[in-house]
């Protein structure tokens, strides 16, 4: 492994992709920068395996043009492309040992046995797997199988790795300890990583940029804080993270923020879209911007309520409310010694922390 | 045994066993066994035959001079004497013809002899024709496999499973039909005025004796045991992960080596069965080269089998010959296996 950025930079130029009568990606445009660690998240069936398979070359776009650093790919045989692949099943060579999965690459690229069975421990030893190189995959556990299948995909030296939900079959112990090592491997050897998965916490603590797919199209595109702080439309709101939504119509705006009428009563809050008096739109509220007000206390939003349930969930607890007719969550931050609150409450937040974005399809999840 | 008789309570552990015992006995051992004796014995004339035979001319000598005697007896004058000598002479020879009877019987009842000598009763043009049925086998069972496997590989991996279903229903339907009477379809198609040669006529070609040369029974052969090659290939191709293909392909292999590392030696034991059930088929059909040579070219070695056991009748010196081919079939099987690097368990799934 090398270790100045061999990455390559990824271009979408307006691709798309049809199977018969069906749209699996809307002419997409996007760019990923050399060296970048990139999530490509969104809810199973989205198009993610579609999208990485434009680039791993296992399809072609049906119309528009994919680029690995700055050449065309299209038509370009999954062979001889710059990418390497790391399926979700792994997909090792059951029946040759450890290191000759590893090396299958050199040895398709014409090395001799002993060249390649040198590289191949070496590559074993970069991830603590020397002592396995002549075993069988079945005799691994999944950890181990899982770091056989980032060697064999390194060993062919790759600008561009691709990562299909790589995680997924680990449990969460494993998986947070392999995102380490993937962040590790992928800053020590510079290669763009486009890794896909539908587990946002993953997407979020591992990527540089985070693009948010639904329905075969990119709805936004940017940093982990941008995604979640920054949501660009109801989809990414409620896709990302935990949040409340208040369906209405904005009565008025004024310097950004707006006034928004809805069945809670009227609430003051930021309208990054600059919506106009009489939009439909949806006014959101994460539950850890959501606050319990003690009695007397005015604020600029102001919600009456009443406790239906407390989830523990360790270190905070989700508090469910009812309020004219919904149910709200606020995250209370735990500290074992105060009685949790019941009966009527009220809650409250300010206008900046919550967010009125136009009317559009939400996640169901 | 206790296992069995504790997950399946006394009764029926008995009937089960009882079953499997009939099984092993009456289609397994029984037919070897008594094939196997068959070929070790044959029927001799006793020991001692040759002092027998010397016995019994002796006898007959003593006959011969004895009816010198009678001839001198009869020129006797005293009528008394005459008719005692003549009596003595009617006993001794009676006596002699039941000793000759005796004798003779035991002369010309052969006796068993247990020997290895049938297995040497194969001459040179027999040999050869069983040489040559085990080599056209082998090529039945090498053209079948270079068929199939594309055929399987294609239906398993490239088609959807409603295609491959379809697929494979057309390929089963032909075989719901008798193959003697698929044979026979064979044999007037590959006829001196078979649609074979009409096409070849309009090509311009000479009319090619197919059935008189023996690729009649070649193209008959491949044509009746390919689907035994089609449906192992077909089942274990059907388990193979797209995906290992496809991480093969990402990795750099070229479609020759992606067969070669990774279908194949997945691909394996259905090879291997394919191949035994082929060799098998082929090397033991008995009707598809009767029908398509009907003596017009060398025999199959079938049909030497058949003839010793029937027409020459000589049923040990028959079995011998089928044992020998079972002998290069068992061969066959455990070659493949050892060449496959399956193991019994791998063909049994
Ligand atoms: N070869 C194909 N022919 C027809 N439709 C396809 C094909 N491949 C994928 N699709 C469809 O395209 C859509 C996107 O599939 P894709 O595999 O990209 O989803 P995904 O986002 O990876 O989902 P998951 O998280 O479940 O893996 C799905 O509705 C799928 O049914
Ligand atoms: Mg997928």
């Amino acid at each position: 492994m090398t270790d100045q950025s061999t990455g390559k930079a990824i271009e979408f130029d307006r691709a798309s992709v049809r199977f018969g009568q069906f749209q699996a990606v809307q002419p997409t445009d996007l760019r990923i920068e050399p060296g970048e660690f990139f999530s490509i998240l969104g809810p199973s069936g989205c198009g993610k395996t579609t999208l990485l398979r434009l680039l791993s070359g296992f399809l072609d776009p049906t119309a528009g043009d994919v680029r690995i650093g700055g050449q065309s790919m299209v038509g370009i045989d999954p062979s001889i492309r710059p990418t390497a692949l790391i399926f979700q099943n792994l997909a090792l060579f059951p029946l040759m040992p450890i290191w000759e999965n590893v090396a299958f690459g050199l040895e398709m690229r014409g090395w001799s046995r002993a060249r390649r069975r040198d590289r191949a421990y070496e590559l074993l030893a970069t991830v603590a797997l020397s002592d396995h190189a002549e075993k069988m995959p079945a005799q691994l556990s999944g950890g181990q199988k899982q770091r056989v299948a980032i060697a064999r995909a390194l060993a062919v030296e790759p600008s561009v790795l691709l990562l299909d939900e790589p995680l997924s079959a680990l449990d969460l112990k494993l998986r947070q300890h392999m995102r380490a090592e993937l962040k590790q491997i992928q800053a020590r050897t510079g290669i763009t990583f486009v890794y896909i998965t539908h587990d946002q916490g993953e997407a979020l603590t591992m990527s540089d940029r985070v693009a948010v797919m639904n329905r075969g199209r990119i709805m936004q595109v940017g940093s982990p804080d941008d995604i979640y702080d920054r949501p660009a439309n109801a989809f990414v709101a409620t896709f990302v993270g935990e949040t409340n939504a208040l369906a209405g119509k904005l009565a008025s705006t004024a310097e950004g923020l707006a006034l928004m009428e809805t069945p809670l009563g009227g609430f003051r809050a930021a309208n990054p879209k600059g919506l106009r008096a009489g939009d439909e739109a949806i006014l959101f509220l994460r539950p850890e911007k959501l606050r319990l007000l003690a009695p007397g206390e005015a604020t600029e939003n102001h919600i009456p309520a009443r406790v239906l349930r407390r989830d523990m969930e360790g270190a905070w607890s989700t508090l469910v409310v009812e309020a004219g007719g919904q149910e709200l969550k606020l995250h209370l931050a735990h500290d074992g010694r105060e009685a949790p609150p019941s009966g009527e409450i009220a809650l409250g937040f300010s206008a900046t922390e919550a967010m009125i974005l136009p009317k559009g399809e939400m996640s169901d999840d | 045994m206790t296992k069995l008789f504790r997950a399946f309570g006394v009764p029926l552990s008995t009937v089960i066993l009882m079953f499997s015992s009939i099984w092993i006995l009456g289609l397994i051992a029984a037919p070897q066994l008594i094939m196997i004796e068959q070929s070790l014995w044959r029927m001799e004339r006793p020991e001692g035959a040759a002092e027998i035979s010397v016995q019994i001319d002796g006898l007959y000598n003593q006959l011969d001079v004895m009816a010198l005697d009678r001839s001198t007896a009869e020129a006797g004058t005293d009528a008394t004497k005459r008719a005692a000598d003549l009596a003595a002479l009617d006993a001794k020879e009676a006596a002699i013809n039941a000793e000759i009877a005796a004798l003779e019987e035991s002369e010309s009842t052969p006796v068993k002899v247990y020997t290895l000598a049938n297995f040497g009763q194969m001459g040179a043009a027999h040999l050869a024709i069983f040489a040559k049925t085990i080599a056209a086998s082998l090529a039945v069972s090498a053209i079948a496999l270079v068929v199939c496997y594309p055929i399987a590989y294609a239906v398993a991996k490239l088609e959807t499973p409603r295609t491959a279903a379809v697929i494979m229903l057309a390929l089963v339907i032909p075989y719901a039909i008798n193959e003697l009477l698929r044979i026979f379809a064979w044999q007037m198609i590959l006829n001196q005025n078979g649609p074979a040669n009409l096409l070849l006529g309009l090509v311009g070609l000479d009319p090619v004796p197919f059935l008189e040369s023996g690729t009649g029974v070649f193209v008959a052969m491949v044509y009746a045991y390919i689907l035994f090659m089609v449906f192992p290939l077909y089942n274990v191709l059907e388990t193979l992960d797209g995906n290992q293909v496809e991480a093969a392909r990402d990795l750099g292999a070229s479609t020759w080596n992606i067969h070669r590392r990774v279908v194949i030696p997945h691909a394996r034991p259905g090879i291997a069965v394919g191949c035994i059930m082929t060799f098998m088929l082929s090397a033991g059909s008995y009707a598809v080269p009767y029908i398509m040579t009907r003596g017009t070219a060398a025999p199959w070695f079938t049909q030497l089998i058949y003839n010793r056991f029937f027409e020459a009748t000589n049923w040990n010196v028959g079995a011998a010959y089928a044992l020998s081919l079972l002998a290069v079939c068992t061969v066959f099987i455990f070659g493949m296996m050892r060449l496959l690097k399956v193991s019994l368990k791998d063909i049994a799934k």
